[in-house]
């Protein structure tokens, strides 16, 4: 290593003036910022060249090896041919070294202060809306933060403020080390103000609830606060407040998310308002990235991605892999293949180095993750674009940073080798023109034989191994045949360029401990030595030329590296995790041959029937012999029987990770269900397989108006979210009265909010329709002419044009809302749970559609003591339109069963039974136009039951939603068998990695592993579960007298074939 | 429009207009009763069902079983069973009837006393005979049920009672089925409703310690007072010493353990100190059917209507617990999942097991057995109940058909030869609205 930390010109030569010089440079100590000198002024060097480096100049360009020239803080030449610099320039040799644009940090996090108390002037009522804060208001990151970035390679970060949901404007600073002089150096601002800094976030469920304590609470305030400041920006005589900073609506929306799911939610909100979405993500992107993709085709949306590694579950016993979940074990494995992924799918995306879980090492694992990330195939060129010029780009600062360029800030990185390798070292990070030392190249390597010659007499050899272990020899010494030479140890010390060596002396003479102190250059040592009686003396030494040495084969160690099986195969489909569906089923053309037909209309139920479907919809229904046979999918269903497929109007499947409740106000109409849909909880898949097609996903009861519902088909494996959605259907909302609304049951602390009564809860309810009645008679707008969201939901309802479900159980409370039906005019969608609609059939009958109720539920609380399982049949008798729902996802998995109970509890024909979860709901939800019976022209929702369906011993064979199949045994079997192969590969995996057991080739070598049966279901040998196999004790065959494999749960296909013969 | 009642009894003539709770128990006639002609169920492990059966019972007790006629004695009550069916009375083997009423309200919970370790609160002494929640469960064919108390590491004893009786003492059919527990792991318990916390190591040593050392000392207990009787009696440890090994009628630790982990080291703690065990929950006992064969420990498994373990788990797991479990040859029987207002679906939760078990060769007649025959021998109470056969209680329901079908109807049930009423709260409730319907004219009244 050239001594290339020296800088080699005298400062007279500095006063010069020089030919290189751009007139318009400018000393970055000249700044009306800073302070008089204390003293004389300090000459500050501000001309540097770094020469003979290799310069990667901007991320995609060849590099090329030339010489950088700084000026003022600022590049004035990127100099290809390499010709000597002229004087004035203080010389830096980069021989053998690389140079980098320095990074740039998109999204740091700093703790903003508030804009002023609550109620002070000019400040939103909710303290999470603090659009006004700015991040340079902010505490500067502390000095570690500062050097800890600059170590990993950054010079400038765009530093956000935390905490809230509209969180203030983010600006971008320069990394530079202020000057300790006041006249000095002062950092940068490169620019403030680059966009509004978001994130969903609400107060949760906890002790401290406070609107919004939900995901879908905190979104709906984000939509009126927008819409707020978009008025604002239209109005006069404002001069400035909380809101200001939003009218500009070119301001991108930066939101800070911590799943993928969000990010497609914060998208979707910046493109509902036209606006440019920056989305600081989660690292899973990969896990919906086609939706992502969708966003990006619409709208204006950047990504900014982490590093985001998960720890390795723990595996090692039976019970810990037991415990694990096949999506944690994909995700640990998949989550390096993010950046590949996201890249690929036409994202330019950006990097950061936030948000690294400590446990994985925090930030400063950042290069070790990015090396993880270019194994597993993302491209180093990309790499270096994310870290430069694309997020110099979105922060606007690209004049400034991102790429060696005159012109630009003398901002570099110089390193060992390229900057993603291994053994690559980062030496200086140079910001503003300012030189950073980051690391020290690794000290040079002092293996070989050492010839000392001590006293300028005596020879020793001293051989050094490439750990740095000495032996010392005496070469003169004569040594008897077939005796070996004696040796020594000499143990060294080291200290920058001096090296110390203490060996023992006595098998070369003098007994006692000597000691050599040498300066080392190159392969010289000179130094001083002293003798255990103190004497002192001089001693030389040289390294001998290394012999000549035959490549010997790798070592042990590589032959391990290369044994890695590489980057793992990318896991897809949606969602992520097990029962994930690569593909949305084909839409079918087929028939239904030979069922028991229930049509749930005037045709009846047919017994020899078929059901037609073409193109999504029921093109044909009938008895006996069907029209269409040629060249579509038949499939034969002697014995079975087919029903629509099932609706359930009360359901909170999916609403868990955005929150099932905005429970923050006793009024929270403008909350949309639609706006949290999750597609992802298994539980979806479940209900599926128990025929469930449609659901009404509902707001909770924690208020006596909630939300708006969603009414969802249970589209399993959709891409968007949003793809679940029932199209066009008919609006609705939450209502809820009784225990829940006032608090009943919330604890003791929960009993100042109004309601606490139900005397209450009908107060608040009649107060806000009359506010929606004048705001509609005002035009839809409040009196200002400002759009409010609750309100406006409210006066749909008023318009007829949303239905209420109401959450409900004692007759008293069920009259009062129809009493106000009437006040208001308007209809009622349903009563939900209304387990006390029995009592007031004839008002139920009169100001509602129906009533969505529990088929047995009661006793579980106060209101619910007089709930009887014949409230169903006995509203059906009084003429109400009856469903029956779950309110539960471990219900909602049966509800062919809970149909059978108005047979039951109140002698309904079967075919009055089924209409509780087909037709009933339909009419409630107002989608009866387009499922709930098999009739032609409705969609293609069936179900094929192995029996009678209102029998608690059939189960669901085949679900079709919109003519395709979303579930079959079939399908269900791949799954299962998918599923424990892809548990048992990662579980062998980690389970190696974590007991440390060598890999081994599976098939190779041993006989033993060629007789392995590669069928898990084998009945002889160990199986391909392996570790299952032999911890269950069972060596991979069948549970005693069973044919389901205990160990994976998985249905062999003779099971298959069992249940499909016996029909039932 | 009309109403059809499902309780149109016409083979007995009984007063049912009252709700369970306002009317007097079952009464013992002074007469034989006979039901003739019907299929009688017996539920005696591999007996057929006889087609064209009767059942004699008198004074509480089977006194005849046969096929084909039979003379009777002249006072015989006969009920003509042509075309029904006999079955034992159902069993739901793990319940909280009569110590919760309504779980939302705190002075209607009896079932779980404070502390950590109390072997010595007994179930039985808190059943509220006048609980609404009782005659809804009878209702539906449920008789007897086992009623535990919950909570903490030692909850207490639990008690086996007849849905009838005028006081908690006609009711009891077993004071002590044995001593309930909960496991302690450092793993997460069954995800679905009710999943338990997971416990630091050092917090499952010391509870595990805790149990140890409550042995040991009851051990020390026992010798002590059989060595000196004026020993002062401890409450806590009294309850102890039916568990101890070399006990007159040992009574089962009834351990509540999911997962393999629990199981394993439940069942092997416990043969170690020589003590019988009930396993209640046992997701994952069919993984360990050895050990329990071993060791002959029964499983009261905990309904069927529970999620599976896993996101990744088959989605009908805990449907075929039953059937994969059955299929080791352990011994088990079926308890509902809910334990208070919704006991009366237990059927139906066995009726799931068989639909999704049948491919394993779960049927119905295993079913039936789970909430009859195993459910009284695992609660004790297999010498007086669980099945028909003479000599045991006329403790049985005469159907319509088998009681895992929804649509099956109960036309009549007898607990200890007492014919019982099938009214409750509800079906005082439903008349009554039905009556006002009635006169509103939204529902035609019956003929």
């Amino acid at each position: 290593m050239a001594a290339r930390r020296a800088v080699v010109v005298g400062l007279a030569l500095l006063l010069g003036s020089s030919a290189f010089a751009q007139p318009s440079s400018q000393s970055t100590s000249d700044s009306p910022l800073v302070d008089r000198p204390n003293g004389p002024k300090r000459a500050e060097v501000e001309r540097f060249a770094l020469v003979g480096g290799t310069i990667h100049a901007a991320a995609g360009q060849e590099p090329f090896e030339g010489t950088v020239y700084i000026e003022g803080g600022r590049i004035t030449l990127v100099d290809r041919i390499g010709g000597e610099p002229p004087a004035g320039f203080a010389i830096i040799d980069a021989t053998d070294l690389h140079l980098y644009p320095a990074f740039v940090e998109a999204f740091y996090e700093v703790g903003a202060p508030a804009p002023g108390s609550p109620g002070s002037p000019g400040t939103h009522w909710n303290p999470l809306v603090t659009p006004q804060r700015s991040a340079l208001d902010a505490t500067w990151p502390d000095e570690g933060a500062r050097s800890g970035l600059r170590k990993l390679g950054f010079g400038v970060v765009a530093i956000a403020p935390d905490g809230g949901i509209f969180r203030g404007s983010n600006a971008v600073i320069s990394l530079a080390e202020p000057s300790d002089d006041a006249s000095g150096h002062r950092p940068l601002v490169l620019r403030d103000r680059v966009g509004q800094v978001m994130a969903f976030e609400s107060s949760g469920w906890g002790s401290n609830r406070q609107y919004p304590t939900s995901q879908m609470g905190s979104i709906a305030l984000v939509r009126q606060t927008l819409l707020d400041a978009r008025w604002q920006s239209r109005q006069e005589g404002i001069a400035s407040n909380a809101l200001t900073p939003l009218e500009d609506e070119g301001v991108a929306l930066w939101f800070d998310v911590p799943t993928e799911l969000e990010a497609i939610r914060a998208s979707s909100m910046a493109r509902e308002f036209g606006r440019s979405a920056v989305i600081v993500g989660s690292g899973t992107e990969y896990q919906r990235l086609d939706a992502l993709r969708r966003e990006a085709d619409q709208g204006d949306l950047t990504l900014v991605v982490p590093l985001r590694f998960p720890k390795a579950p723990r595996v090692k016993s039976l019970a810990e892999s037991e415990a694990i979940d096949l999506g944690t074990l994909m995700a640990w494995e998949q989550a390096p293949t993010n950046l590949r992924r996201v890249q690929a799918a036409g994202f330019d995306l950006v990097l950061t180095t936030s948000k690294l879980p400590s446990g994985i090492g925090g930030r400063s694992g950042f290069h070790g993750h990015l090396r993880t990330a270019i194994e597993h195939g993302f491209d180093e060129q990309d790499a270096l674009a994310a870290l430069t010029t694309r997020p110099a780009a979105l922060l606007g600062i690209e004049d400034h940073v991102g790429t060696i360029e005159p012109g630009k800030l003398g901002n570099l990185i110089v390193t060992t080798g390229p900057i993603f390798d291994k053994d690559t070292t980062i030496l200086d990070v140079w910001i503003e023109g300012h030189r950073h030392e980051i690391g020290q190249p690794e000290a040079e390597s002092l293996e070989g034989m050492w010839e000392l010659t001590l006293a300028g007499r005596f020879r020793l050899d001293l051989d050094i191994d490439a750990k740095g272990k000495g032996v010392m020899s005496d070469p003169g010494m004569e040594v008897a045949e077939g005796e070996e030479a004696p040796t020594t140890k000499a143990t060294l010390d080291r200290t920058l360029d001096t090296l110390t060596v203490n060996f023992d002396h006595e098998p070369f003479g003098m007994p006692g401990v000597f000691t050599l102190t040498g300066t080392v250059t190159g392969d010289e040592i000179v130094g001083v030595g002293a003798r255990p009686d103190g004497v002192a003396f001089e001693f030389t030494g040289a390294r001998m030329a290394p012999e000549e040495e035959v490549e010997e084969d790798s070592t042990d160690e590589d032959a391990t590296e290369d044994d890695d099986d590489g980057p793992p195969e990318d896991l897809g489909g949606y969602p992520f995790g097990p029962y994930s569906v690569a593909q949305i089923p084909e839409q079918e053309t087929l028939v239904i041959t030979n069922a028991t037909v229930w049509t749930v209309s005037d045709a009846g139920t047919i017994v020899g029937g078929w059901v037609a479907v073409a193109d999504g919809r029921i093109v044909g229904v009938g008895e006996g012999s069907p029209p269409m046979l040629e060249g579509v999918r038949v499939i034969d269903a002697q014995g079975r029987h087919v029903t629509p497929g099932l609706i359930d109007a009360h359901s909170h499947t999916g609403t868990w990770s955005g929150g099932t409740n905005e429970a923050g106000q006793a009024v929270t109409a403008e909350v949309r269900m639609g706006d949290t849909t999750d597609p992802d909880p298994v539980n979806w898949y479940r209900q599926l397989a128990g025929g469930v097609t449609t659901v009404n996903t509902l707001h909770g009861s924690a208020n006596p108006i909630g939300g708006q519902n969603v009414i969802q088909k249970v589209r399993w494996g959709a891409v968007h979210p949003t793809d679940m959605h029932f199209e066009d259907a008919r609006p609705g909302i939450k209502f809820a009265l009784g225990e829940n609304v006032k608090q009943s049951n919330w604890g003791d602390r929960f009993t100042t909010r109004y309601p606490q009564t139900r005397m209450g809860v009908e107060t608040i309810i009649r107060d806000r329709f009359i506010a929606a009645r004048e705001y509609a008679a005002n035009g839809m707008k409040t009196p200002t002419g400002r759009t409010d969201l609750e309100l406006e939901a409210l006066a749909e309802i008023l318009a007829g044009d949303r239905l209420i479900h109401c959450h409900s159980y004692r007759q008293d409370e069920i009259l009062m809302l129809c009493r106000v039906a009437e006040e208001f005019g308007f209809k009622i969608g349903t009563f939900q749970h209304g387990l006390e609609c029995y009592k007031v059939a004839e008002a139920v009958r009169e100001h509602a559609i129906g009533a969505s109720i529990f088929s047995d539920w009661w006793a579980f609380k106060v209101e619910v003591q007089d709930a009887i399982p014949y409230g169903g049949p006995i509203l059906h008798a009084a003429g109400v339109n009856v469903s029956f729902n779950s309110d539960s996802d471990e219900l909602a998995r049966r509800m062919n069963i809970e149909a059978a109970k108005a047979i039951k509890y109140g002698g309904l024909s079967p075919e009055e039974a089924i209409r509780f979860i087909t037709i009933n709901p339909a009419i409630q939800l107002a989608i009866d136009d387009r499922v709930g019976s098999i009739e032609a022209g409705k969609d293609a929702d069936l179900v094929i039951w192995s029996g009678n369906p209102l029998s608690t011993m059939s189960r669901c064979e085949h679900v079709f939603i919109d003519g395709r199949e979303y579930f079959s045994l079939e399908t269900d079997m791949a799954h299962r068998e998918r599923i424990a192969s892809e548990r048992e590969r990662l579980i062998q995996k980690l389970m190696r990695e974590q007991a440390k057991l060598p890999e081994r080739e599976v098939g190779a070598g041993t006989d033993d592993a060629e007789e392995r049966p590669r069928d898990p279901h084998g009945v002889d040998g160990p199986t391909r579960l392996g570790v299952y196999a032999w911890f269950y004790g069972h060596d991979g065959r069948m549970a005693a007298g069973a044919s389901m494999c205990g160990a994976c749960g998985v249905l062999p296909a003779e099971y298959l074939e069992m249940i499909q013969q016996e029909g039932r | 429009m009309r109403i059809a009642t499902a309780l149109s009894v016409s083979l007995l003539a009984a007063a049912s207009a009252f709700a369970q709770d306002l009317t007097p128990r079952g009464e013992v006639p002074d007469h034989p009763i006979a039901i003739t002609g019907a299929t009688i169920h017996t539920m005696v492990e591999g007996a057929d069902p006889i087609e064209g059966g009767y059942v004699l019972f008198e004074d509480g007790r089977i006194t005849d079983i046969g096929q084909g006629d039979r003379m009777f004695i002249a006072t015989t009550r006969i009920i003509d069973g042509a075309g029904m069916h006999v079955y034992p009375g159902l069993i739901a083997a793990g319940t909280r009837l009569g110590l919760a009423e309504i779980g939302a309200v705190r002075a209607m919970r009896d079932f779980a006393e404070v502390g950590s370790i109390k072997p010595e609160v007994r179930a039985v002494v808190a059943v509220n005979p006048d609980s609404t929640l009782l005659p809804v469960a009878r209702t539906n064919g449920i008789l007897l049920v086992g009623t535990f108390p919950s909570g903490g590491l030692v909850s207490g004893q639990a008690g086996v009672i007849r849905l009838d009786g005028w006081t908690w003492e006609d009711m009891t059919a077993n004071a002590n089925a044995g001593i309930v527990m909960s496991w302690p792991s450092v793993r997460q318990g069954y995800r679905a409703f009710g999943g338990g916390q997971p416990l630091t190591e050092a917090a499952v040593r010391q509870r595990l310690e805790a149990i140890d050392r409550l042995f040991d000392t009851a051990e020390a207990y026992r010798d002590a007072r059989a060595a000196d009787p004026s020993t002062l009696i401890d409450l806590r440890l009294e309850a102890m010493l039916d568990l101890l090994p070399g006990v007159e009628d040992q009574k089962p630790l009834i351990i509540t353990a999911d997962d393999v982990e629990r199981i394993q080291s439940a069942v092997t703690w416990a043969a170690g100190r020589g003590l019988k065990v009930i396993i209640r929950g046992g997701r994952d006992a069919p993984m360990l059917a050895e050990l329990l064969k071993k060791h002959d420990v029964p499983v009261i498994v905990r309904g069927v209507h529970a999620f599976p373990r896993r996101n990744d788990s088959p989605v009908d797991e805990a449907f075929t617990l039953p059937a994969r479990l059955d299929a080791t040859g352990v011994r088990w029987c079926l308890a509902p999942r809910d334990v208070d207002e919704h006991v009366r679906n237990l059927p139906y939760e066995a009726a799931l097991a068989v639909a999704y078990g049948r491919g394993l060769g779960f049927d119905e007649t295993d079913a039936m057995a789970a909430i009859t025959r195993s459910a009284a021998d695992i609660l004790g109470i297999g010498d007086d109940y669980g099945t028909l056969e003479v000599g045991k209680s006329a403790t049985l329901l005469l159907t319509d058909g088998t009681p895992l079908e929804m649509t099956t109807r109960l036309d009549a049930a007898f607990i200890d030869g007492a014919r019982v009423d099938l009214s409750n709260k509800q079906t005082v409730l439903r008349d009554k609205y039905t009556e006002k319907y009635h006169r509103q004219g939204l529902i035609e009244r019956d003929n």
